[in-house]
């Protein structure tokens, strides 16, 4: 059992030799908290989950995001973040793109919903997106929920266990953002369950066995049915 | 970082919004004639001759009236001074901007000021105090505090609110001066002019449009009609065109829908 405790900036959380993740600042051996937030020392290192907050772009996160504006070298994109993402047309189309002979809006166009993947994120410019690789790309059919962010992980569940779930008994896809966007696709009435249970897992994140919650959740509705 | 201008609706959302319209329903749960709650308090502000503040869905609006004295204008000597200011302030959307006022802005006093002036609500003629030197002067200031979209009738709702709850010291003319005395009276209120805006999404007209409908919309018109279901004034916007047929229903939804507003702030300025 991992031992977490609750934290405020400035805590102490652990002192020692070890990984950590976001939001946590080492001075000599010791590990402070920077945010208000659950603390845990596991084997993966000391790591802090944030009980609210934006959604801060990190390489390598998968997000969905809206295109808000298209300029000549690619398109603007609303990742739900104090930053918006820009994809390059030249990660669209390809190495000999030319903004004189290929057109953006065949490929985007203003409102779309994208899923997307984080190429870097800089301080000094806006975070670069790329949809190479499987799975990326526009989404054309769904329903949107916005979640909090620092909800995503629970969401999502130990590898996927807890998503699963939800479209295994939903018989929805649901794609997740690391930014908290959601999209649920599927016959009308199991989207509003699993956009309900979405919205619950979010609500009580904090508590424990959610897991079990969301299994008689979605059990009962099937039995009652 | 390049600066958000408004509010884009996604495609795939303004989809089920068209789906949803033709079988004449709204996202929001709402039919096409519906308008969001509202709600309306007077005498908000103390310090104010007349206030009121004005919740229409997630829109909020709050209006002061102030009354003074001053100089009429050239070309209407024997009538007082009446002018709407609207300010959206940039606490209250994220596309809202310090600085001088928007064109959106701008438009939403016009449009409001003109519903109240064309109706006649304010007998200016008897605002007039010494004829082509001395007027009341009757300034009412909007703060717009959230946008949810359709600020024009949040807007209007909480002016024509204010005035009819006002109370303006009474000035007498003697010897050809103006002299102000503890009395006060109401400002001279005749009518109750209501506006009632409604946004073309595709082929469909509807009433009170929110933020999310307004994003997606093509056309918008306001109408502004008074007790006696008379059209006083009227603003179309946004780029795409109005068939005769739709304007027709607009001005009949919206005199339809405003008698039913009318009771509401007649209510709430008792």
């Amino acid at each position: 059992m991992i031992e977490r405790k609750q934290v405020i900036p400035g805590d102490v959380i652990t002192r020692g030799d070890f990984q950590w993740g976001s939001y946590i600042e080492k001075r000599g051996d010791e590990f402070i908290a920077l945010r208000v937030g659950l603390a845990e020392v596991g084997r993966e290192g000391v790591k802090l989950n944030p009980l609210s907050g934006p959604y801060l772009p990190h390489p390598e996160d998968q997000v969905i995001g809206k295109v808000v504006d298209i300029n000549g070298f690619g398109w603007v994109v609303d990742i739900n973040s104090s930053f918006d993402g820009f994809l390059p047309a030249s990660f669209v189309f390809g190495r000999e793109f030319s903004p004189s002979t290929h057109d953006l809006t065949t490929k985007f166009g203003v409102g779309d919903i994208i899923g997307a993947r984080i190429e870097s994120s800089e301080r000094s410019r806006d975070p670069q997106l790329s949809i190479r690789g499987h799975g990326f790309g526009k989404i054309d059919r769904g329903e949107i929920v916005k979640i909090s962010p620092t909800k995503v992980p629970r969401l999502i569940g130990r590898r996927g266990s807890m998503i699963n779930l939800i479209s295994e008994r939903t018989g929805c896809d649901v794609k997740v953002g690391q930014n908290g966007v959601v999209v649920v696709s599927g016959p009308p009435e199991a989207v509003g369950r699993a956009v309900n249970v979405i919205k619950m897992v979010e609500e009580a994140a904090h508590s424990a066995d959610l897991m079990g919650r969301v299994d008689q959740y979605l059990g009962g509705v099937e039995d009652g049915a | 970082m390049s600066m958000k201008k408004n509010y884009v609706v996604e495609t795939i959302r303004k989809t089920q919004m068209l789906e949803l319209l033709a079988s004449g329903q709204r996202l929001d749960g709402r039919t096409p004639e519906q308008h969001r709650p509202i709600t309306l308090k007077v005498g908000v502000i103390q310090k104010a001759n007349g206030s009121a503040s004005v919740t229409l869905g997630n829109s909020e609006v709050l209006a002061g009236v102030k009354v003074a004295t001053g100089t009429p204008f050239p070309d209407t000597p024997d009538k007082g001074l009446l002018v709407v200011n609207a300010e959206i302030l940039p606490l209250s959307s994220p596309y809202a901007e310090p600085g001088p006022p928007s064109e959106d802005a701008i438009e939403l006093a016009r449009v409001v000021d003109r519903g109240i002036r064309e109706s006649e609500m304010v007998d200016l003629t008897k605002l007039c105090l010494i004829p082509g030197k001395t007027v009341y002067t009757v300034f009412v200031d909007v703060n717009v505090m959230n946008v949810d979209g359709n600020l024009f009738d949040a807007m209007s709702y909480a002016v024509v609110a204010a005035l009819r709850s006002a109370k303006m010291k009474k000035f007498i003319v003697k010897d050809d001066k103006v002299e102000a005395t503890d009395e006060m009276v109401p400002i001279p209120v005749e009518k109750i002019p209501v506006s009632v805006t409604l946004a073309r999404i595709g082929e469909s007209l509807v009433v009170d449009p929110n933020a999310e409908e307004e994003g997606a919309m093509d056309m918008r018109i306001t109408i502004t009609t008074d007790d006696e279901g008379n059209v006083c004034a009227s603003q179309k916007g946004e780029a795409a065109g109005i068939t005769p047929e739709h304007v027709l229903q607009a001005a009949d939804t919206s005199i339809m829908v405003g008698k039913e507003i009318r009771k509401t702030i007649i209510e709430a300025t008792k």
